[in-house]
């Protein structure tokens, strides 16, 4: 059996939920942060997934981007959460509540 | 000199306040003679004016147009005609009058008259400017010094009054913006085929809009709404009942000078609007808004004179009397006859100048005493003083101050020979034939300001010398100066009213003749 | 070979060559604390403003493959976030050093910022917005938890990252859907594909611009996505709380407006009841939540989102005015808000404390300029007149009355009415109130005077005689409509 664009669709959507849903109800910074990566990565599995459909490369250039961006996002993300523990001995983002959320 | 009278009328004092603020702060003199110098400028201009305005010619006058923001047809069109040269002399005399006095006031004497002569400028804006936006600007631009200055240098609850004062006055200026933008968007300047906030062309009918004419919004008549809304926006200015309360609370925390400019000048604003507003660009819903402009009216005289019946504070009995006086002025207009409306206009002058009196003369007993009870309230601070009487038998203590007082007590009471009765007069026999029964009730209102007068002044000037009083000084010639004038005018045109009637009686004829020629709106409309 | 049109890069390449300058000086000289980086980064705004005005009026091109437009509107924007960030830079020397943090990384950051905005305004691509928006969020996630051993910076910092993060996320995935649906990334194709009704499935199309208008309702802070800014502004140092609210947050409306009406313009009668939503529940949300504040940055927070509410309002109208008014409110709103950040800064002390508003009493009797200025932002940002904030909402108000959303428009004028409420409180606690305790001395730096200044005359200046602007704004509309 082929494997339809639609598959790879209602999987990236499966994994884009999954990601939303452990961003809504993780109260760890770390898990929130890994969810938003799989958020990220569903994203990119859409794009690869239509560029094979329209027969282009576009979404794979934009699938390299997202890559790169989410290794910035990652890498300055992870420092703000360390200065974070340092701080407060926590990254519950219930317990980090100075201000109210 | 034309072309330039108004613009320097408008913004002389914005010179004077920018001039103040580089004077240092502790020149406290020379900041009052600047203001002073500012006012009397303004005045001399205005005296011209007087003189220089063509009474026979209904039509503006000392036009200025020239555009400001081409992008929106905004332009800086100001002119006068009978309506509001009255009032303009009126401001200028009023804010003169109100420099001498504010010389007793010590505390941020430079904030105080910049801002005094920054609401100068906004008030003389108002009434000559002839373009939709440039009004608007002008009326809010009015608020804010008016609100710093009874929050600044107001009494005990200052905050609350000027807050409930500012908001009040915005929430009618909200629902004036959106009338002010249907108007355009539904005005077509014949000149340029675009839409315009020259009040001039929304004055004419033959430029309104199919929707303006006879459309619907919100499932109600458009012409019928859009009045409400102005009306409602000039009704909280005026106060009409029921959205007077801000006046009183003003009232009493607003410094002497501040009170005499808010019901002298500011509340006139209000029936401006309405005259020069809903009356001459929706002249048909006014015809149909009729019966319940005298029903306002009446109720505005009838309630505000009970209310004034019992105070107990001196101030907040003349704030009274204020919304009493201009529910003479809503019920003369209502009858759209010639007489009413003369009568109506020549009212506003006349409240202007007498309830500037009444408030000038408690400012004087307040400056003394640093009380203005009548009769002591139940919950006065000092316990054996609950129920007393405040004052009593000042007559004999104060002879020139009570005589004073007794002139303005009795112009405000429309004494045959004083001013006011010739206006409320007027009023009455404009509205006579066509609101009968409601100007019946209104004389009512003659009655009542009768009694809460004279029983005020009884308790004030006659019975027997309070003691406690002994030591007041009798009123000096730096308070006679401000309330003399006043009184002159009073006296004069109570027994020579022409030099007023004149001035208002073309154009005002011209107002009266053109609503009178719309039949209104049908009866079901609304 | 294709040819490049240096023009259509001149604006961005000046700031990003900025950006490798101030990072050079950070490696000759690194002990300096910013000083020499601040001085640099002003001459070059200066610099890139230059370059966006000789550049104005020009017929608009895009090049670069089609990733980049050069039209007015991208330079109007350019002007809004250039001023914004040069009006920060004057704020933040004397801020710095009286925090401490004086460090040219401060600078650096802002800049990239700013070239990530500058990219937002002027992405002809979906990609290249992409790429703006990350560009700016993740130097603002630094900034906003610059002073990291303050706790309070570093949680606004770690929300504002997870927020940002998590928002980011449904923009992609909004991106990817449109991608999927149009068959490209790129507006202009976008705009035909929609045009010709070259889209492969409609329901996935409008999914994917659901998606996006949640990932810039994210980014311009509009109810129900708003949730960050009121902690984010608190705990940002007080300077990169103002450069937040008025240069990204009009780069986010410069790509929201732009591809909702440009490209997504023919689907307006599918998305213009969300926008009507969102602008309604902006406004109202922002100013209730304004009222109860005590802390001055989170009610300029909650005013901020409330500013954002107005902004959609004009987006609801997409017409003529309605572009132009956003534009020009934009505008006026960096002016007026950097102003009253700049005053916070000024009256601020060590620590960032003194953020109270009930702490201003007696202000404007004891520093009657800096009492006199924050009374003429806060009167304009209540939207009164004679001041810019008040020809703003005029305008945005007349766009919505023209293309007849009544109701719209009664909401937000009862809406600014509520706000001159908290606006004017402000005003009460300094002029009215009796001040508790000693008087604190306020030293305001050269720069941070001139900044003041400048703020100042922007905001009077652009509500008495807009006519100028107002035309620029007007000049911008035809690159949407």
């Amino acid at each position: 059996m082929a494997v339809a664009t639609s598959h790879y669709l209602i999987l990236s959507a499966i994994l884009f939920s999954i990601g939303v849903a452990g961003v809504l109800t993780r109260r760890n910074a770390i898990v929130i942060f890994m969810c938003i990566e799989l958020m990220l990565n569903a994203v990119n599995l859409a794009f690869v997934a239509f560029a094979r459909h329209l027969g282009q490369a576009d979404g794979q250039v934009f699938v390299f981007f997202v890559m790169a961006v989410a290794a910035a996002e990652v890498a300055v993300g992870l420092a703000i959460i360390i200065a974070v523990f340092r701080n407060r001995e926590t990254v519950d983002v219930a317990e980090v509540n100075l201000l109210k959320w | 000199m034309d072309q330039w009278i108004l613009t320097l009328l408008t913004f002389v004092p914005v010179i004077g306040a920018a001039v103040i603020l580089c004077v240092p702060g502790e020149q406290k003199n020379t900041i009052r003679w600047l203001a002073l110098l500012t006012t009397g400028i303004c005045m001399v201009l205005a005296v011209w004016l007087f003189n220089a305005y063509d009474r026979a010619n209904p039509a503006m006058q000392f036009v200025v147009q020239v555009p400001w923001i081409p992008s929106f047809n905004i332009e800086y069109h100001i002119g006068l005609d009978g309506l509001s040269v009255s009032m303009v002399l009126l401001t200028a005399l009023i804010t003169l009058l109100c420099i001498p006095a504010s010389w007793s006031i010590e505390k941020g004497v430079k904030g105080y008259f910049a801002l005094l002569l920054l609401l100068q400028t906004g008030m003389q804006g108002v009434f000559v400017s002839l373009d939709f936006f440039l009004f608007y600007v002008f009326w809010e631009i009015m608020l804010l010094p008016m609100y710093f200055l009874i929050g600044i240098w107001g009494g005990p609850r200052k905050e609350y009054a000027a807050i409930k004062f500012f908001l009040y006055t915005l929430a009618g200026s909200v629902l004036l913006l959106l009338a002010m933008l249907a108007m355009y968007f539904n005005t077509t300047d014949p000149a340029t085929g675009e839409n315009t906030f020259n009040m001039l062309v929304m004055m004419d009918q033959a430029n309104h809009s199919e929707w303006l004419r006879a459309g619907t919004i919100f499932g109600r008549s458009a012409p019928l709404m859009l009045w409400m809304a102005m009306f409602i926006g000039f009704a909280i200015k005026v106060p009409l009942f029921p959205f007077h309360t801000w006046l009183p609370d003003a009232h009493v925390e607003a410094p002497t000078a501040i009170s005499v400019i808010l019901a002298g000048v500011l509340l006139k604003m209000g029936t401006y609007g309405i005259l020069r507003f809903n009356y001459q660009m929706l002249p048909d819903a006014s015809q149909y808004f009729s019966t319940l402009l005298a029903v306002i009216g009446v109720v505005n005289i009838v309630y505000g004179a009970f209310c004034a019946l019992a105070q107990t504070d001196l101030k907040r009995l003349v704030a009274y009397s204020s919304i009493s006086h201009m529910g003479y002025v809503i019920l003369g207009m209502s009858a759209f006859t010639v007489h009413g409306i003369n009568g109506a206009v020549f009212q506003m002058f006349n409240h202007g100048t007498i309830t500037a009196m009444l408030f000038l003369l408690v400012g004087v007993i307040y400056d003394r005493a640093h009380h203005r009870y009548i009769v002591f309230p139940n919950d006065y601070h000092e316990p054996e003083l609950r129920g007393q009487l405040g004052f009593g038998g000042l007559w004999t203590h104060m002879p020139i101050y009570g005589s004073l007082t007794m002139i303005a007590y009795f112009a405000a009471l429309g004494l045959p020979g004083l001013s006011g009765f010739i206006s409320e007069a007027l009023c009455f026999l404009g509205a006579f034939p066509v609101h009968r029964t409601l100007t019946i009730i209104g004389t009512l209102g003659v009655l009542l300001g009768a009694g809460y007068m004279l029983w005020a002044f009884q308790r004030l000037f006659m019975g027997s010398f309070n003691e406690r009083n002994k030591d007041l000084p009798e009123i000096n010639s730096r308070e006679i100066a401000t309330i003399v004038p006043l009184a002159v005018v009073v006296i004069v045109l109570g027994i020579y009213p022409a030099p007023v009637l004149d001035l208002i009686a073309a154009s005002l004829s011209d107002l009266s003749h053109t609503l009178s020629a719309h039949s209104g709106m049908a009866a079901n409309a609304f | 070979m294709f040819e490049i049109d240096w023009n259509i890069l001149l604006p961005s390449l000046v700031v990003a060559g900025l950006v490798l300058v101030v990072l050079c000086v950070d490696i000759i000289r690194p002990d300096n604390k910013g000083g020499v980086s601040g001085y640099l980064s002003l001459l070059g705004v200066g610099v890139a403003i230059w370059v966006s005005l000789s550049l104005w009026g020009r017929s608009p091109t895009h090049g670069l493959g089609g990733m980049l437009f050069l039209d007015n509107y991208a330079l109007f924007f350019n002007l809004i976030i250039l001023a914004g960030t040069g009006l920060t830079i004057f704020v933040s020397t004397g801020f710095l050093e009286r925090e401490e943090g004086g460090r040219s990384e401060y600078y650096l950051l802002i800049l990239a910022a700013t070239l990530g905005m500058m990219l937002m305004a002027a992405g002809a691509d979906l990609i290249v917005i992409f790429l703006g928006i990350e560009l700016m969020s993740i130097a603002l996630y630094i900034l906003v938890g610059f002073f990291r051993r303050r706790t309070d910076s570093n949680e606004g910092s770690m929300k504002y990252l997870l927020l940002g993060a998590f928002a980011t996320g449904f923009l992609l995935y909004g991106i990817a859907l449109v991608y999927g649906s149009t068959g490209t990334t790129n507006l202009r194709e976008i705009e035909l594909a929609v045009a010709q009704g070259r889209v492969y499935t409609h329901p996935m199309l409008l999914g994917g611009v659901a998606l996006l208008i949640v990932g810039f309702a994210f980014k311009v802070s509009a109810v129900p996505f708003h949730m960050w800014a009121p902690d984010v502004y608190q705990g940002a140092p007080t300077a990169i709380t103002g450069f937040m609210s008025a240069g990204p947050k009009a780069a986010a409306f410069a790509a929201f407006f732009r591809v909702m009406v440009a490209s997504l313009g023919d689907l307006s009668g599918d998305w213009s009841g969300a926008i009507w939503m969102l602008a309604a529940l902006t406004m109202t949300v922002g100013n209730l939540g304004a009222l109860s504040q005590r802390n001055i940055k989170r009610m300029l927070a909650y005013s901020s989102v409330a500013h954002a509410g107005y902004v959609l309002v004009a987006l609801v109208a997409a017409n003529e005015r309605g572009i132009a008014g956003g534009v020009f409110y934009l505008l006026a709103y960096a002016f007026m808000n950097i102003g009253a950040f700049a005053v916070i800064v000024a009256l601020g002390r060590k620590g960032d404390e003194n953020l109270e508003i009930s702490g201003y009493a007696g202000v404007g009797f004891r520093h009657p300029g800096i009492g006199l200025a924050m009374t003429l932002f806060m009167v304009s940002l209540a939207g009164l007149p004679p001041t810019a904030g008040f020809f703003g909402k005029f305008q945005i108000f007349s766009a919505a009355v023209e293309a007849g959303y009544i109701w719209l428009t009664v909401i937000g004028v009862l809406n600014s009415l509520v706000s001159v409420y908290f606006y004017l409180g402000v005003v009460v606690s300094m002029y009215m109130r009796q001040p508790v305790g000693q008087a604190h001395a306020v030293s305001m730096t050269p720069f941070a005077r001139v900044a003041l200044l400048t703020a100042s005359l922007g905001t009077l200046y652009i509500g008495l005689a807009p006519t100028s602007l107002l035309q620029m704004a007007r000049q911008t509309v035809s690159a949407l409509l």
